[in-house]
């Protein structure tokens, strides 16, 4: 694709196409170097460079235009060296849309016991062959300009949601400190676009100090990090309002992830236009298919007579093709079971995006959240938290 | 309608080129012969929805579905109504139901006179001709095998091959009556089985007894216990039983091997008179991360494949193969496809860096490429055996792929 004219110096611009009357939840049309990303947008997790069984064109045929590849894992295996020669991720796996990759810091907390963090970096035993390693901010980046995806992540201090106190602002004024070094180390500003991250745990006093500090240094983006870890949903939606009531209008705010349907018609309402999550091709691993009243696991004997596909509205493949009870047989079986609901359920999360999309353009926005909830919650037993935070910006669940 | 089988032309001891005319229920299906079927797990290609199957080029007309994984589901399928090519979106393709996974090896000692065991998900499933019959009717096949006791190999003594041939002779005159009582199945068509193990009294037996009935083709097993991985061939004995149980079959109906073989293998089998064989072979090589490389042009158009002929050792070894292995670090950095020339949509979009690294991460998309490729090239090669016996060329077709044999990666 043809390089776009983009503002200041970043490899993104973004051009917001609507707003919601009622609530803070927009439309984009967001330029990267390989795609026109229309926001808002979920982005599948493709953790190793594939997208769990997918091939590319079929994320093209399902109108996929940005995925995530994950830094940490890419640079065990295949490594940045080889991904340099193989001309970047994009070319290693024939993916000629927008990419965005993690900074890796989230997966050595998650993932090793034996993490160790310093102003240094994150120090961190290797799981192949046990020697000690250290991901600097420097080194995150000099990973990610291999990988060479559309949109790259600082490295962040990602603490737990349940840390407080003087760790959790340490955590925070490092994130500040480490941005600084990663704008410094990012080589490839014009192709590659560096999204800072609002960190501060599930205080609301670090959140702003954070977010202040972050919109200070010119960058194409946001992300709302440190969330998603298990905490209260309270408290959860309260931390995505602060950060999106601070950053500014005109660029991209990435809620990191958050897949979960009813947390993402919440989180595009409170101004939100990002969002990546493994849960809907984990789940679809795990015979789990995503539909408008939650999900059918096609494991259960339920399914063995249902000769219905998955969503009879879906224009998917997999819905075009196969009946439940087809799926229940295989689901059980054949690791071919695992692709086939993927597929679906990519369809399903990019699905409710483009609609809530087109709902905010039309400015029926509301309209679509209330009948999103009506279908999720048929005896209207909304959860509180999310009938909260929609009120908060003025939508009312009736 | 009943389907029929021409022979065109006949090669060496006893293969045969030849059109199966009227194949499938709606009688309008022909099939060519040698052919070879396409291989399922559960209803469905290895890995591959018919999304994906769709961009695998010469995909066969008829595919292979075996009761295993299908039978714990029967009554879902009964209650559906349209029978096992629709319920697994498999429309376009004839049905075989057959009653083991060719990939598999065979649990033994599960056999007895009342019926057969196969596995599902649930573990072991005891099939007598009245289930085994009410199950055929649901899946409404195109054609099916009788229920049979092919639980045998080399090492079995007369007392078990009489077993194994009387209980598989009394399957099919119960599956024969009860197939004329049934409006569902009286069009299917219905393949007899052959046993008899390595012993020639009793592989006799059950050829002239099983074509003494009204069936429409032989399924010849009783060799090795499911798939046992080894090379049949190996052992001198294998191909002088087989040629014997050939000439105590008519020639005027297809005979079917389920047998895991390579494209070698294959054209020896052809040669004793096996008209159809199973893809299953493509998929055990994907599983292990293997990828067919043999060039069957004649001669071969492949850089590579030039380069094995001028080396080629003296001493060939049957037992390597036409495939590499991807899980080998040799290919860490290879950006080329699994083979130079492949039109497959593997070698067209990717190449064997990114498939080792797929391997090597475990990740899923592995296996669906390497399927794609491995079914794209099993495929070629039976339009190539079929060309090559056309032209009279089917020993170039044979020393051109044995000169092939590169060394098995470790």
């Amino acid at each position: 694709m043809a390089a776009k004219a983009f503002k200041g110096n970043n490899a993104l611009s973004m051009n917001i196409l609507a707003e919601c009357s009622t609530s803070k939840a927009r439309a984009s049309a967001m330029t990267l170097p390989h795609a026109i990303v229309d926001t808002p947008v979920f982005m599948p997790v493709g953790t190793q460079g594939t997208l769990k069984g997918l091939v590319p064109d079929q994320l093209r045929e399902l109108n996929c235009k940005i995925m995530l590849g994950n830094t940490y894992h890419l640079g065990h295996r295949p490594g940045p060296e080889l991904l340099e020669k193989a001309g970047g991720l994009h070319n290693f796996m024939k993916w000629d849309r927008a990419l965005l990759t993690d900074s890796g810091g989230f997966q050595m907390v998650s993932l090793l016991e034996l993490a160790e963090i310093t102003e240094e970096g994150v120090q961190f035993k290797s799981p192949h062959d046990g020697s000690q390693m250290l991901l600097t901010p420097e080194k995150s980046i000099e990973i990610q300009n291999s990988i060479g995806a559309d949109i790259i992540m600082q490295l962040d201090d990602v603490v737990h949601s349940s840390v407080s106190g003087p760790r959790l602002e340490e955590a925070m004024y490092r994130t500040i400190r480490w941005l600084d070094r990663c704008i410094k180390a990012h080589k490839r500003p014009t192709e590659q676009c560096l999204f800072p991250i609002v960190q501060g745990g599930l205080n609301s006093e670090l959140r702003t100090k954070c977010a202040h500090e972050l919109i200070k240094r010119d960058v194409g983006g946001y992300a709302i990090g440190g969330l998603s870890g298990g905490e209260e949903k309270s408290e959860f939606w309260r931390m995505v309002k602060i950060s999106t009531d601070l950053l500014p209008r005109d660029k991209p705010r990435y809620l990191m992830g958050v897949g979960f349907a009813v947390d993402l018609v919440v989180c595009v309402a409170l101004g939100c236009d990002m969002f990546d999550c493994v849960f809907p091709t984990r789940t679809a691993r795990f015979g789990c298919a995503l539909v408008k009243a939650g999900q059918l696991n096609l494991k259960n004997k339920m399914f063995a007579k249902d000769f219905q596909p998955i969503d009879s509205e879906c224009e998917c493949s997999t819905c075009k093709t196969y009946t439940r009870a087809f799926l229940h047989t295989l689901a059980n079986t054949e690791p071919a079971a695992c692709n086939i609901i993927t597929v679906h359920n990519v369809a399903y999360q990019l699905k409710l995006m483009t609609s809530m999309r087109q709902s905010i353009i039309e400015d029926k926005f509301p309209d679509f959240v209330q009948t999103f909830f009506d279908d999720m919650f048929p005896k209207k037993d909304f959860p509180e938290w999310a009938t909260d935070a929609l009120a908060s910006v003025n939508i009312h669940l009736r | 309608m009943k389907m029929k089988f021409c022979i065109e032309k006949t090669v060496a001891a006893g293969g045969r080129l030849g059109i199966i005319s009227q194949a499938g229920l709606q009688g309008n299906v022909n099939l060519e012969t040698p052919l070879c079927t396409l291989f399922t797990k559960g209803g469905s290609a290895p890995h591959l929805s018919i999304d994906m199957l769709r961009r695998v080029a010469g995909v066969p007309d008829i595919a292979v579905m075996n009761i295993g994984s299908l039978a714990d589901h029967h009554e879902s399928i009964s209650d559906f109504g349209k029978g096992l090519a629709e319920f697994t979106a498999m429309k376009k393709h004839l049905i075989f139901s057959t009653l083991q996974d060719a990939s598999a090896a065979v649990f033994p000692g599960k056999n007895d006179k009342s019926g057969v065991a196969v596995w599902g998900k649930g573990g072991k499933i005891k099939l007598d001709t009245t289930l085994y019959m009410k199950i055929q009717e649901s899946f409404v096949p195109d054609w099916f095998q009788a229920l049979s006791d092919g639980d045998t190999d080399k090492e079995c003594g007369p007392k078990r091959l009489t077993k194994s041939v009387d209980r598989t002779l009394d399957f099919l005159d119960e599956v024969l009556e009860k197939k004329e009582k049934s409006e569902v199945l009286k069009n299917s068509s219905l393949i007899g089985v052959i046993e008899g193990g390595y012993k020639e009294w009793h592989r006799k037996r059950s050829a002239t007894e099983t074509a003494s009935r009204p069936v429409d083709g032989f399924l010849i097993e009783g060799f090795e216990k499911g798939n046992s991985q080894k090379d049949l061939f190996s052992d001198p004995d294998f191909t002088k039983i087989l040629l014997f149980t050939m000439q105590h079959l008519p020639i005027d109906k297809p005979r079917i091997m389920e047998t895991v073989w390579s494209p070698l293998q294959v054209i020896k089998a052809f040669k004793c008179g096996v008209d159809i064989f199973s893809s299953a072979y493509p998929y055990t090589l994907a599983e292990k991360g293997f990828a067919l490389v043999c060039d069957y042009n004649l001669p071969p158009r492949s850089q590579p494949a030039r380069l094995e002929l001028q080396n080629a050792s003296p001493k060939k070894d049957e037992s390597r193969e036409l495939y590499i292995d991807l899980n080998s670090p040799r290919y860490f950095e290879d950006f080329s496809p699994l083979m130079n020339g492949c039109q497959c949509y593997t070698c067209s979009n990717f190449t064997c860096s990114y498939i080792h690294h797929l391997l090597n991460t475990k990740e899923l998309l592995a296996y669906v490429l390497l399927m794609m490729h491995n079914f794209h090239q099993y495929f070629d090669f039976f339009q190539h055996l079929r060309q090559a016996i056309k032209e009279d060329k089917l020993d170039e077709l044979h020393d051109s792929l044995s000169l092939q044999i590169t060394p098995l990666d470790r």
